[in-house]
C-alpha cells in the first residue's frame, strides 16, 4: 500500500463542514420562507372566499392570484395597490371594510385607474406590497397616504377625508372651481377674498412683500422654524398654526392676521401644500385645449349652419367643397361649385339631370361619390329633393333681387 | 470495486480508477496527483504545513475575504439584469429589487452585507498580516513578501473604491450625499483635485454621467482589476513559500543547505532570471508538520467558504438594506453622513479646519487628504521600514516588533473611534450627541 | 452505493449541501422570472354592453368595430393589413346575411382603406386592393368585476366567435 500520511484534521473538521451543510439548508428554508410569507396572499384567498360567497365559484376563480400592478408611464407610476385592493373595480363590495371595499363611482369615472394608477391621487408607495411600506408609513418615504385616519390625527373640520384633495390640486391648480374639491375650492375662495397677492407672488403673479408662495409646497419641512410651535412638527402644521396667527410662528412679521377659523386655516394649509412643481403632462391637465379654439362667432355660424335649411348638406359634408350660398351654408374649401343652382348648372355643363348626374357621376363627383360620400338610393332621392329646394329659394331670390333692382331703377339711379 | 480497507492500486502510474479520487486521495502520491490533474485544485501545493493551517494563526482571514468576493460576484449576477444605472429608472428598479423581485430583497441584502463584511474582513487580515509581521522575508531565499504587502494595500484600496461606487448605483439620499462628501473630499486635494473630481464626476455635477462612470467601474473596471491583483496575491504567496508562519517552522529545525534549483523559475513576464526559491526540505518533508493539502488544506478552505456563504445567507433574511427618498439635489439630509468605512475620514475632516490668524486651511485638506495619504503611504513603505530580525515574522506580537504591533493597534483604535464617533454620536448639523442624548426629530410633510 | 454510516452521513451532507447551493443559485434564476409587466396591457375595458347600439360601433382610440345583434357582439379590427392605416367603414346599401366558417352572420357595413384602397368585406375579408390578409377578428368577454365589455389586443380569434352577454 503507498505511504498516506496521519492527519488530525479529520475528525476535527469533517463535523465542522456538516454542522455548515446544515446550515446552508436552513438558509434556503428560511429565504425561501421570508419570500413567502407577504401579508397580499391573505388578502387576495380573504377577497376571493368573498367573491365565492357573493358572486359565485366561477367569479371566484377569475379573480386574479399573485402581484398585480398598474403602470402608468406618462406619469411614471407603477402602483401595486390592486394586489390587496382588489375590490376597487368590483361592483358589489361597496359596503365592506378595507381593503375589499369597491372604489366609490364618481371619481374613479373621470379618473380610470389605467390611465390615473392610485397613488397620484390617494398618495402612498405604490411601489411596495407590504401594508405599512405600501402606506408610506415608514422612514425615507415623505408621501404618507392621505387617509381618512390622517385627517383624524388633524382633526379636520368638517371633512376628516378632505386631505386626499391636496394631491387633486396638483393637476386642478389652475381650476377655479372643481367639483368634489369642496376644501381646496373653500381655500382658492379665501384666496381672492383675503388679497393674498396683495403681498405674495402666487402662480406666478403678486406682490413682494411676502415670500413667492408659486412652490412653497415644495419647500423642505426642516426648512421651516419650529422653535415657537407646539405639537406635530411638520409642515402642514406649521401652515396651519401661521395662518392662525402669523405673529406667533415669527415674531417680526408683517402679516396680519385675518381671524381665520380652524376650517379656514386648514383649507388654506392643504392649498398651499398643493403648490408643487409637478411637471404634469399636457393631456392630464384639466381644461387645457385639445385643438385649436373657436371664437365665439364661428361657434355661432356654425350653429346656423346645422340647424338651417341647408342642414343635410352640412351632416352629410357635402359643404365641404360645396357652398349653397341661399341657405346660408358656406363651404370651408369651396372646391366645387356653388350647389344653389345646380339643377340648371349641371344641366348646362353636363347635359344631363342631376338625377342622372347623381346616377352616373364623372369626373371627381364619381370618385367622391364611390370612396368618400356613399349615398344610399334613398338618400339620393333626399339629396335631389334638398338640390331642387335650393334651387327654387334661388330662382325666388333672384326674382325679388330684379323687382328690387327695378324698383330702384324706377326710382331713378343715382 | 474497493472499500476503505482496501483501496484499489491504480493500474498504472497516474491512472486512477476511482470517480472523484482528486477529491478523496487515498494515499500521498494520489494527493499529489490530484493537485496537477484537478484544475480547481491547481493553485495548492501537494503538502501544507499544519502550523500554516491553524485556525487560531491566520483566522483563515484572506480566505474569509475571497469567499465575500465571490459571494458579491455572484449575487451580483442578478442584480446586474435587474438594475437599471440611468438617473431616470434607477431608483425604481431598486424598488421593484425590493419588493416585486422574487427573492429580490434577500438578494440585495446579500449582496450589501457581503460588501460591508468584506471592507471589514480586508482590514482585519491587514491587522493580521501587520501583527504577525507577515509581510516580512523569513529564511527563504528569494522571497519578496513586502511587494505582497503592496499587493494587499492596494487590493484595500480597491475594495474601498468598490464600495464606494456601489454606494451610489440606488440614486436615493444617501447615495447622492455620501458621493457628494467622498468627492468633495477629493477635490481638496491641490492642484489636481478638481481635475481628478471633474473626471469621476464626469462634469461638475453629479448627474447621469457620474452614475453611468461609478457603475462601469464597479461592475467591470474594479473587479477586474481586483482579480488579476488576487491571482497575483495568490501566485506570490506561492512563490514565496506559503504563509510566514511557514518560515518560522523551518526556523526551528535542522539547518540543511539545499543548493538553489537552477530550473523553472516561474516569473510574471518571464523576464525575470535566477533561481527557484529555497524552500528548506526539511520543512517539506517533515513528517510530523505537513499533510496532505488535498484533501486536509481544501477541506477546511471549504469550510470557510461554504460557512461565509451560509452565514451571510442566513443574516441576509433578517437584515434588510436601507433605501432613503429618491435623490434630491436641492434637499440636503441632515446629516449627510459618507459610509462608515469613510466615517472616520469625515470626523477628522471636521475636527481638523486650522484657522492661523486669518488663514483658513481647508479640514478637507488636512482630515481627507494629507493625512489619510500619510498613513496609506508610510503603511505601504512599511516592510522597507521595518527594521525588524527576519525571526520575527509569521508570529504573532513578536518582541521584536512590539513598538511597532502598539502604536498600529493604537492608530487602528482611534479609527475605530472616530467611526464609532460618526456612527452613533454626530446628529443634525454634526453637532455632537452622547449616545443616551435624542437626536432632534426631523420634522416631516405632512 | 452506501458503504457504511460513515459514508451515508457523508453523502448526506453533500447532497444536502449542493441541494441548498443548487437552490441559492436557482434563487438566483428565479429573481429573473418577471412577476409584474411594464408592457402594454393589451385587454381594454370598453363600457357596458348597454352602451353599444344594434349595428356597429368605431372605437378610436382602440382602432376596433364592434356589432351587435340584439345579444351577440363581434369585434373586427380597424387596422388595414397592408401597412395599417385605419379603415373607414360604407354602409352597405342592402344588408346581406351570409355564413361565415359555419356561423351566421349579418353584415351591414363593408370596410375601405383611405390609404391605398384596399377593399373589406363585413366579415373582413380582403376583397381587392393591396391588403395581403382580412382584418382580425379580436377577443370579446365580459369582464366578471364590474361587466363592461372587455376586449383582447393580443388575442385573435376566427370568424366564428360570437360573444353573447347573459
Amino acid at each position: 500500500m503507498e505511504r498516506r500520511t496521519d492527519s488530525p484534521y479529520p475528525r476535527r473538521d469533517r463535523p465542522v463542514l456538516a454542522i455548515i451543510g446544515v446550515l446552508l439548508v436552513v438558509s434556503t428554508v428560511l429565504f425561501v420562507r421570508s419570500d413567502r410569507m407577504r401579508d397580499f396572499w391573505y388578502y387576495q384567498y380573504t377577497f376571493k372566499q368573498m367573491v365565492a360567497e357573493k358572486l359565485g365559484e366561477e367569479k371566484a376563480r377569475s379573480v386574479p392570484t399573485g402581484l398585480q400592478q398598474i403602470w402608468v408611464p406618462a406619469l411614471r407610476r407603477a402602483d401595486r395597490c390592486v394586489t390587496c385592493h382588489q375590490a376597487v373595480s368590483w361592483k358589489g363590495f361597496e359596503t365592506a371594510d378595507e381593503p375589499y371595499r369597491t372604489h366609490p363611482r364618481e371619481p374613479i369615472r373621470n379618473h380610470p385607474i389605467e390611465r390615473f394608477g392610485c397613488t397620484p391621487c390617494h398618495g402612498g408607495q405604490g411601489w411596495a406590497v407590504d401594508t405599512y411600506e405600501a402606506h408610506g408609513q415608514v422612514a425615507h418615504w415623505e408621501e404618507p397616504l392621505l387617509s381618512r385616519g390622517l385627517g383624524e390625527e388633524y382633526s379636520l373640520a368638517d371633512d376628516t377625508n378632505a386631505l386626499l384633495q391636496m394631491n387633486c390640486n396638483v393637476c386642478h391648480r389652475y381650476d377655479r372651481e372643481t367639483k368634489g374639491m369642496e376644501a381646496i375650492n373653500h381655500g382658492k375662495a379665501l384666496l381672492k377674498d383675503k388679497g393674498c397677492r396683495a403681498c405674495h407672488v402666487i402662480n406666478g403673479r403678486g406682490g413682494t412683500i411676502g415670500p413667492d408662495l408659486t412652490n412653497v409646497g415644495d419647500k423642505a419641512p426642516e426648512q421651516y422654524d419650529y422653535t415657537r410651535m407646539y405639537g406635530q412638527r411638520t409642515a402642514f402644521a406649521w401652515h396651519v398654526a401661521h395662518f392662525k396667527e402669523p405673529r406667533a410662528l415669527i415674531s417680526d412679521t408683517v402679516m396680519p392676521n385675518f381671524h381665520l377659523t380652524t376650517k379656514d386655516a386648514q383649507a388654506l394649509a392643504m392649498l398651499v401644500l398643493s403648490w408643487r412643481r409637478a411637471s404634469v403632462p399636457a393631456e392630464y391637465v384639466p381644461g387645457a385645449p385639445r385643438t385649436d379654439p373657436v371664437t365665439a362667432e364661428e361657434a355661432h355660424v356654425e350653429q346656423e349652419m346645422k340647424t338651417g335649411p341647408g342642414a343635410w348638406f352640412v351632416k352629410t359634408g357635402c359643404f365641404v367643397c360645396h357652398s349653397i350660398g341661399v341657405f346660408g351654408v358656406k363651404s370651408p374649401a369651396q372646391i366645387g361649385p356653388d350647389l344653389s343652382n345646380a339643377v340648371e348648372d349641371v344641366q348646362s355643363r353636363f347635359g344631363k339631370t342631376i338625377d342622372d348626374f347623381l346616377a352616373n357621376p364623372t369626373g371627381t363627383m364619381s370618385v367622391v361619390l364611390s370612396r368618400q360620400i356613399i349615398l344610399s338610393p334613398g338618400q339620393k332621392q333626399e339629396a335631389i329633393r334638398n338640390l331642387r329646394a335650393a334651387f327654387a329659394e334661388y330662382q325666388r331670390q333672384k326674382e325679388e333681387g330684379a323687382r328690387r333692382g327695378g324698383a330702384s331703377k324706377l326710382q331713378g339711379s343715382h | 470495486m474497493s472499500d476503505l480497507a482496501n483501496p484499489a492500486k491504480p493500474s498504472a502510474p497516474g491512472v486512477h480508477p476511482e470517480p472523484l479520487w482528486s477529491l478523496r486521495p487515498e494515499s500521498d502520491r494520489a494527493s499529489g496527483d490530484a493537485v496537477v490533474s484537478n484544475f480547481l485544485l491547481h493553485w495548492f501545493p501537494a503538502k501544507a504545513l499544519k502550523a500554516s493551517l491553524d485556525w487560531n494563526y491566520s483566522m483563515w482571514l484572506g480566505t474569509i475575504s475571497a469567499a465575500l468576493l465571490l459571494l458579491l460576484v455572484l449575487s451580483g449576477m442578478p442584480l446586474l439584469f435587474l438594475y437599471v444605472p440611468s438617473v431616470e429608472r434607477a431608483y425604481q428598479t431598486v424598488k421593484d429589487i425590493e419588493y416585486v423581485i422574487t427573492f429580490g430583497s434577500w438578494i440585495r441584502s446579500v449582496h450589501r452585507l457581503a460588501a460591508h463584511l468584506m471592507v471589514a474582513a480586508v482590514a482585519l487580515h491587514l491587522a493580521r498580516v501587520f501583527l504577525t509581521g507577515a509581510y516580512k522575508n523569513g529564511s527563504g531565499r528569494g522571497q519578496k513578501r513586502e511587494w505582497n504587502w503592496v499587493l494587499g494595500v492596494a487590493m484595500l484600496l480597491l475594495t474601498l473604491f468598490l464600495s464606494f461606487t456601489g454606494y451610489l448605483l440606488p440614486w436615493d439620499q444617501l447615495a447622492y450625499w455620501a458621493v457628494t462628501v467622498g468627492t468633495n473630499i477629493a477635490s481638496s486635494i491641490p492642484f489636481v483635485g478638481p481635475k481628478i473630481r471633474e473626471l469621476l464626476l464626469g462634469g461638475r455635477v453629479i448627474e447621469q454621467s457620474t452614475l453611468i462612470r461609478f457603475y462601469v467601474l464597479h461592475i467591470v473596471a474594479l473587479p477586474g482589476l481586483l482579480g488579476v491583483l488576487f491571482v497575483y496575491h495568490m501566485w506570490r504567496i506561492r512563490k514565496d513559500g506559503g504563509l510566514a508562519r511557514a518560515d518560522r517552522e523551518a526556523l526551528l529545525r535542522e539547518r540543511a543547505e539545499v543548493a538553489p534549483a537552477p530550473t523553472k523559475t516561474y516569473t510574471l513576464l518571464g523576464i525575470a532570471r535566477g533561481t527557484a526559491p529555497t524552500i528548506r526540505a526539511s520543512s517539506v518533508e517533515a513528517a510530523d508538520a505537513t499533510v496532505n493539502a488535498v484533501p486536509d488544506l481544501t477541506r477546511r478552505a471549504a469550510i470557510v467558504n461554504f460557512g461565509t456563504i451560509a452565514i451571510l445567507s442566513i443574516m441576509a433574511v433578517f437584515i434588510r438594506s436601507p433605501l432613503e427618498e429618491p435623490a434630491n439635489a436641492l434637499v440636503t439630509p441632515n446629516p449627510a453622513k459618507a459610509p462608515w468605512y469613510f466615517l472616520w475620514l469625515q470626523e477628522i475632516v471636521t475636527d481638523t479646519t486650522l484657522h492661523i490668524g486669518s488663514f483658513t486651511i481647508n479640514g478637507a485638506l488636512i482630515g481627507g487628504v494629507v493625512l489619510p495619504g500619510l498613513l496609506v503611504t508610510l503603511l505601504t513603505l512599511w516592510p522597507w521600514l521595518d527594521r525588524s530580525p527576519a525571526g520575527a515574522a509569521g508570529v504573532w506580537f513578536a518582541k521584536d516588533r512590539r513598538t511597532q504591533n502598539l502604536v498600529f493597534i493604537l492608530l487602528a483604535v482611534v479609527i475605530v473611534a472616530f467611526t464609532l464617533i460618526g456612527t452613533f454620536c454626530r446628529g443634525p448639523y454634526w453637532h455632537f450627541y452622547w449616545p443616551w442624548q435624542v437626536w432632534p426629530e426631523i420634522p416631516g410633510r405632512i | 452505493m452506501i458503504k457504511d454510516r460513515r459514508d451515508f452521513l457523508l453523502k448526506l451532507g453533500t447532497g444536502c449541501g449542493i441541494a441548498a447551493l443548487g437552490a441559492q443559485a436557482g434563487a438566483s434564476l428565479r429573481s429573473l422570472v418577471p412577476n409584474v409587466s411594464y408592457d402594454a396591457p393589451t385587454t381594454v375595458k370598453l363600457g357596458l354592453p348597454a352602451e353599444y347600439p344594434d349595428g356597429l360601433k368605431f372605437l378610436p382610440d382602440e382602432r376596433l368595430f364592434v356589432f351587435r345583434e340584439g345579444n351577440t357582439f363581434h369585434a373586427i379590427s380597424a387596422v388595414c393589413t397592408h401597412l395599417g392605416c385605419t379603415v373607414r367603414a360604407e354602409a352597405l346599401s342592402q344588408v346581406v346575411t351570409t355564413t361565415v366558417e359555419g356561423a351566421p352572420l349579418r353584415m351591414t357595413h363593408k370596410f375601405m382603406c383611405p390609404c391605398h384602397g384596399s377593399a373589406y368585406s363585413g366579415d373582413g375579408g380582403n376583397v381587392s386592393g393591396p391588403a395581403p390578409k382580412p382584418l382580425a377578428w379580436f377577443h370579446l368577454s365580459v369582464s366578471p368585476d364590474d361587466g363592461q365589455l372587455i376586449v383582447d389586443l393580443a388575442q385573435e380569434v376566427g370568424r366564428d366567435f360570437r360573444l353573447t352577454v347573459g
